[in-house]
C-alpha cells in the first residue's frame, strides 16, 4: 500500500471524531479530497453527464435539431420495436459485426501471439509488421481497401481472376450478403495486432514452470495449450474480448469511409444508422432513440461477457 | 456661329462613332473565332460563351444549325458597375475555405476600391454551416453578407425573413444570367444570386467521341443504342459508380427533368413522395425507374455496378476505357488530376430520359452558393453588403473567381480561361431546369427511392425494388 492510499484510510477511519486536533485535521482531509476530485467531477459532468441526459430528454421528443424539440412520449421507442425494419436490419447487422470481429480478432491476435512470443529477431520484425495497421488512420485503411475490394479493377478480383479463382472474385462492396462480413474483415485485419501485443504481454507472465512441468508429464503441444496457456491466458482474452467489443462497436469511421453503411444498409451498424438519421435526416430525436437502445445492446452484451468469463477463471 | 455649328457636328460626330464601335466592336469580340450572326455552325449547343454578345449554335427554321443571338439576363442593358460601399465593416459568411484565398484577393481589390471598408470572411465547414449559422447571423449585426445552400437552408432563411429582397437591385437583373436565379427565389422575390452553377450532366470524352465517329446521344434510344455500340466497342459505356449514391444518382435529376409537363407538377410530385401522399410504387416513379432497367439491360453500366467505387468510376473515365461519366462539371478537377491528358478533353452533355428530342428539358444546373443580405444587419452594413454583392456579380471579378476555383459562375461576360471550363460553357445554352433531386426535402426519403435505383441497376426487378422502398418509407414517415 502506498502512502498516499495508507493516508487516505486513515482519514477516512478517523471520520467519526468529531473534535480535537486530529478531527479537524480529517475535515481538511474530506474537503482537500472533495476540492481535488471537483475539476475531474466538473469535466466528467460537462461532457459525459449532460450530454447523456439532454440525449435522454431528446430521446423522447421529436426534434429536427433546429426548432423546439416537441415532448412525444414513448413515440420514438415503440416506432423503432414496432415499426422500424431498417432498425431491427441494422441490430442484426451490429450483432453479426460484433460477433465476426471479436471471434476472429480473438482467436487470430492470440495465434500470432503464440507463434511470436519468443524475441527472437524474426519476432519482433514480424510482431512490428502485424502491428503497423494499428498506427495508420481508419479513414486511410478504408480507402486502401475501399481500392482492394473494387470488383473490376481491385488486385483482390484482378488476382483472384488472374489464377483462375473467378468464382472467388466477388463483388465485395457492392453484394447485399457479402459486404459486412467484407468490412469485418478489414476491421480484423486492421487491429489484430494490437489484440496480439496485449496477448504476448499476458502470455509472458505465465511461469515457465508450468511448462516444463508439462513437459516432464509427456504433455504435447496441443495439451500444453489446452491446460496450461488457454486457462492462464483467459484474464487477457477477457480484456481483449471486452476491447475488441467496444472497438467493433466504435467502427464508424472505417465502415462509413468504406459503404457509408450500404448497399441498402446492408453494412449499417447501431453507429453509423444513428449517425444517418441524425445528420442526414435532421430527426435528432430519433436519434437519441436510437443512441439509448445502443447503450442498453452494450450493457447486456457486457454483462454476458462479464459473466460467461467470470465462471471461466 | 458657324464655329459653333461646326463644334456641334463634331460632338455629334465622336458620339456617334462611339455609338458604333460600342455596338461592333463587342458583337466582333464574339466573332473572333469565326462565328457570324446567322452564319453556319456544326455542333447544336456549342456557344461562344456567357456574355453580353454571345452566340449560341441553334437550328432555325429551315433546320440548318447557325449561330445565333441569345438572351442571358433579364434586361437589354448591359451590367452594372460595382456600387461604392459606405464606410464601416461587415463579416461574409460562408462555407467554402477552399474559396477562402480567392476571396481574400477580391476582398482586398474591394477594399482598395472603397476605401474605409473592412470585409471579414466568417468561414465553418459545411456541416456546421447547414446546422447553425443561421442562428448566429440573426443576433449579429456585422453578418451582413450571408451564403445559403439551395433547398432547406434558403428555405428556411427566406421563410425566417432573415433575406433582404434583391428583386428590384440592378446588378440582379442585368449582371446574372437570368435562367439561374431560380434557386435564390422564393414566392416571386428574388432573396439572394445563386453565384455557382454546377452541371450535373454526364461528362464525355471529346476524343473517344471523335475517334469512334459517335453523335451525342439526344434521346433515350440513342443512348441504348449509345451503350450498345460503346460496349461492342470494348468501352465501359458508363463509369457509373454504384458503391457510391451520391455521385451514382446524379443522373436522377435527369431522369426526373421531363416527367411532368410543368415545373409545378413537378415539384408537386416530388413533395408527394417526400410527404408519403404517394409510394414510390405510383406509375411515374415506376416509369422512370424502368428506364434504369432498360439502361442495364443495354449494359450501360460497368460490371457489378453495385460495387463500383467513386475512385474507380472516376479511373475508368480518366484512363480511357469509359467515354462518359454520368456525374458532372464538379468532376473535372479530380479527373485531370488523375490524368492531365484529359485537360481540355472533356465536354458536358445532356442526358434525356425521353424519345422527344423537343423535350422541355436538356439538362440539368444545380445554383448553390446563394448570396444574401441579412436584413438583421446594420443598415450601413447592408448597404456594403450591397455594394459587396454588386462586386463579385462583377464580370471581371467573377472570372478571377470562375477561373481561380474552377467553377462555373452565373455572371455575365465571365472570361473562361481554364480550357475545361470552356469546353462546358456551352451547356449553359441548353433548356436547364434546377437538379430536381433536391427538391425532396426528406433526405431519408430521397436516399431510400434511391436505393431502389440502385438496386434496379444491381440487377434487381423494378416492381420488388420499389415495393421494397416503399414499404420503409412508409415505417419512415409513419
Amino acid at each position: 500500500m502506498s502512502k498516499t492510499e495508507a493516508g487516505a484510510r486513515k482519514g477516512a477511519s478517523s471520520r467519526p471524531q468529531k473534535s480535537g486536533p486530529r478531527g479537524r485535521l480529517a475535515r481538511s482531509n474530506d474537503r482537500a479530497y472533495f476540492l481535488m476530485a471537483i475539476p475531474a467531477l466538473l469535466v466528467y459532468a460537462l461532457f459525459y453527464l449532460y450530454p447523456t441526459l439532454t440525449n435522454l430528454r431528446y430521446a423522447f421528443s421529436e426534434w429536427d435539431g433546429l426548432q423546439e424539440a416537441k415532448f412525444i412520449g414513448f413515440k420514438n421507442f415503440t416506432r423503432s420495436l414496432t415499426n422500424d425494419d431498417t432498425f431491427y436490419k441494422v441490430l442484426g447487422n451490429n450483432i453479426e459485426f460484433t460477433g465476426l470481429v471479436v471471434i476472429f480478432q480473438t482467436a487470430l491476435s492470440l495465434l500470432f501471439a503464440i507463434f511470436l512470443l519468443k524475441n527472437t529477431r524474426a519476432s519482433v520484425a514480424l510482431r512490428t509488421l502485424y502491428f503497423f495497421p494499428t498506427i495508420l488512420s481508419s479513414v486511410s485503411v478504408a480507402m486502401v481497401w475501399q481500392f482492394l475490394y473494387e470488383p473490376n479493377l481491385g488486385p483482390l478480383n484482378v488476382f483472384l481472376n488472374s489464377i483462375g479463382l473467378d468464382f472467388l472474385a466477388l463483388n465485395w462492396l457492392g453484394s447485399e450478403t457479402i459486404t459486412l462480413r467484407a468490412v469485418a474483415f478489414t476491421q480484423v485485419w486492421f487491429h489484430t495486432g494490437q489484440m496480439m501485443v496485449v496477448y504476448i504481454a499476458g502470455l509472458q507472465q505465465i511461469p515457465q514452470e508450468l511448462y516444463e512441468a508439462a513437459e516432464v508429464d509427456g504433455a504435447t503441444r496441443w495439451q500444453q495449450f489446452k491446460s496450461v496457456t488457454w486457462p492462464m491466458a483467459l484474464p487477457t482474452t477477457a480484456v481483449v474480448m471486452a476491447y475488441t467489443t467496444i472497438q467493433s462497436f466504435r467502427a464508424f469511421d472505417l465502415i462509413y469511409a468504406m459503404t457509408q453503411g450500404g448497399p441498402n444498409n446492408s453494412s449499417s451498424i447501431l453507429v453509423t444508422l444513428i449517425y444517418l438519421t441524425a445528420f442526414n435526416e435532421y430527426r435528432f430525436g430519433y436519434a437519441a432513440t436510437q443512441s439509448i437502445y445502443l447503450i442498453v445492446f452494450i450493457l447486456v452484451l457486457t454483462a454476458i461477457q462479464r459473466r460467461l468469463l467470470r465462471t471461466r477463471y | 456661329m458657324k464655329k459653333e455649328m461646326g463644334a456641334k457636328t463634331f460632338k455629334l460626330m465622336i458620339a456617334g462613332l462611339f455609338a458604333i464601335s460600342a455596338t461592333i466592336v463587342p458583337v466582333t469580340a464574339s466573332f473572333a473565332a469565326g462565328e457570324a450572326l446567322g452564319t453556319k455552325c456544326t455542333t447544336e449547343g456549342e456557344s461562344t460563351g456567357t456574355k453580353s454578345t454571345s452566340l449560341v449554335c441553334k437550328e432555325n427554321k429551315s433546320g440548318r444549325l447557325v449561330w445565333a443571338k441569345v438572351k442571358l439576363s433579364d434586361s437589354n442593358l448591359s451590367p452594372i458597375k460595382p456600387l461604392r460601399a459606405p464606410r464601416g465593416s461587415i463579416e461574409f459568411w460562408h462555407w467554402r475555405a477552399e474559396d477562402k484565398a480567392i476571396f481574400d484577393k477580391i476582398i482586398a481589390d474591394f477594399q482598395d476600391l472603397n476605401p474605409g471598408v473592412k470585409v471579414t470572411q466568417v468561414i465553418s465547414n459545411s456541416s456546421d454551416y447547414t446546422n447553425t449559422a443561421l442562428n448566429k447571423v440573426q443576433s449579429n449585426p456585422k453578418a451582413a453578407v450571408v451564403t445559403t445552400f439551395r433547398g432547406s437552408q434558403f428555405n428556411q432563411a427566406a421563410t425566417a425573413g432573415l433575406l433582404k429582397d434583391l428583386s428590384n437591385e440592378q446588378f440582379a437583373k442585368r449582371n446574372v444570367i437570368k435562367s439561374m436565379m431560380g434557386a435564390g427565389q422564393y414566392k416571386g422575390k428574388q432573396l439572394g444570386i445563386p453565384y455557382q452553377s454546377l452541371f450535373n450532366n454526364p461528362v464525355y470524352n471529346i476524343e473517344i467521341f471523335k475517334k469512334e465517329g459517335w453523335k451525342l446521344p439526344k434521346k433515350f434510344s440513342d443512348w441504348i443504342s449509345y451503350c450498345k455500340t460503346a460496349k461492342a466497342a470494348g468501352y465501359v459505356p458508363m463509369a457509373w459508380m454504384g458503391a457510391f449514391r451520391p455521385q451514382a444518382l446524379q443522373i436522377i435529376n435527369s431522369s426526373l427533368m421531363n416527367t411532368a409537363s410543368t415545373d409545378a407538377q413537378l415539384n408537386a410530385q416530388i413533395a408527394a413522395i417526400d410527404t408519403g401522399k404517394d409510394a414510390i410504387t405510383i406509375k411515374w416513379v415506376k416509369d422512370m425507374a424502368e428506364k434504369y432497367a432498360d439502361l442495364r439491360d443495354a449494359g450501360c453500366f460497368p460490371d457489378n455496378p453495385k460495387g463500383v467505387t467513386e475512385a474507380a468510376g472516376n479511373t475508368l473515365f480518366a484512363t480511357g476505357k469509359s467515354p462518359i461519366l454520368p456525374t458532372g462539371s464538379f468532376s473535372m478537377g479530380g479527373i485531370v488530376k488523375l490524368n492531365e491528358k484529359m485537360d481540355g478533353n472533356m465536354g458536358l452533355t445532356g442526358f434525356n430520359f425521353t424519345d422527344d428530342v423537343n423535350a422541355r428539358y436538356t439538362g440539368i444546373t444545380n445554383n448553390t452558393f446563394i448570396l444574401g443580405i441579412n436584413s438583421k444587419a446594420g443598415r450601413t452594413e447592408q448597404r456594403i453588403a450591397r455594394a459587396f454583392i454588386s462586386y463579385l456579380v462583377n464580370g471581371e471579378v467573377a472570372t478571377a473567381y470562375a477561373n481561380g476555383t474552377k467553377q462555373h459562375v452565373t455572371v455575365l461576360d465571365v472570361e473562361y480561361t481554364d480550357s475545361n471550363l470552356r469546353n462546358t460553357a456551352s451547356i449553359m445554352s441548353e433548356r436547364l431546369v434546377l437538379a430536381p433531386r433536391f427538391t425532396f426535402l426528406n433526405q431519408g426519403v430521397r436516399d431510400i427511392l434511391e436505393d431502389a435505383l440502385i438496386a434496379i441497376v444491381g440487377g434487381e426487378t423494378v416492381d420488388k425494388a420499389l415495393e421494397e422502398g416503399a414499404k420503409l418509407i412508409k415505417q419512415k414517415l409513419g
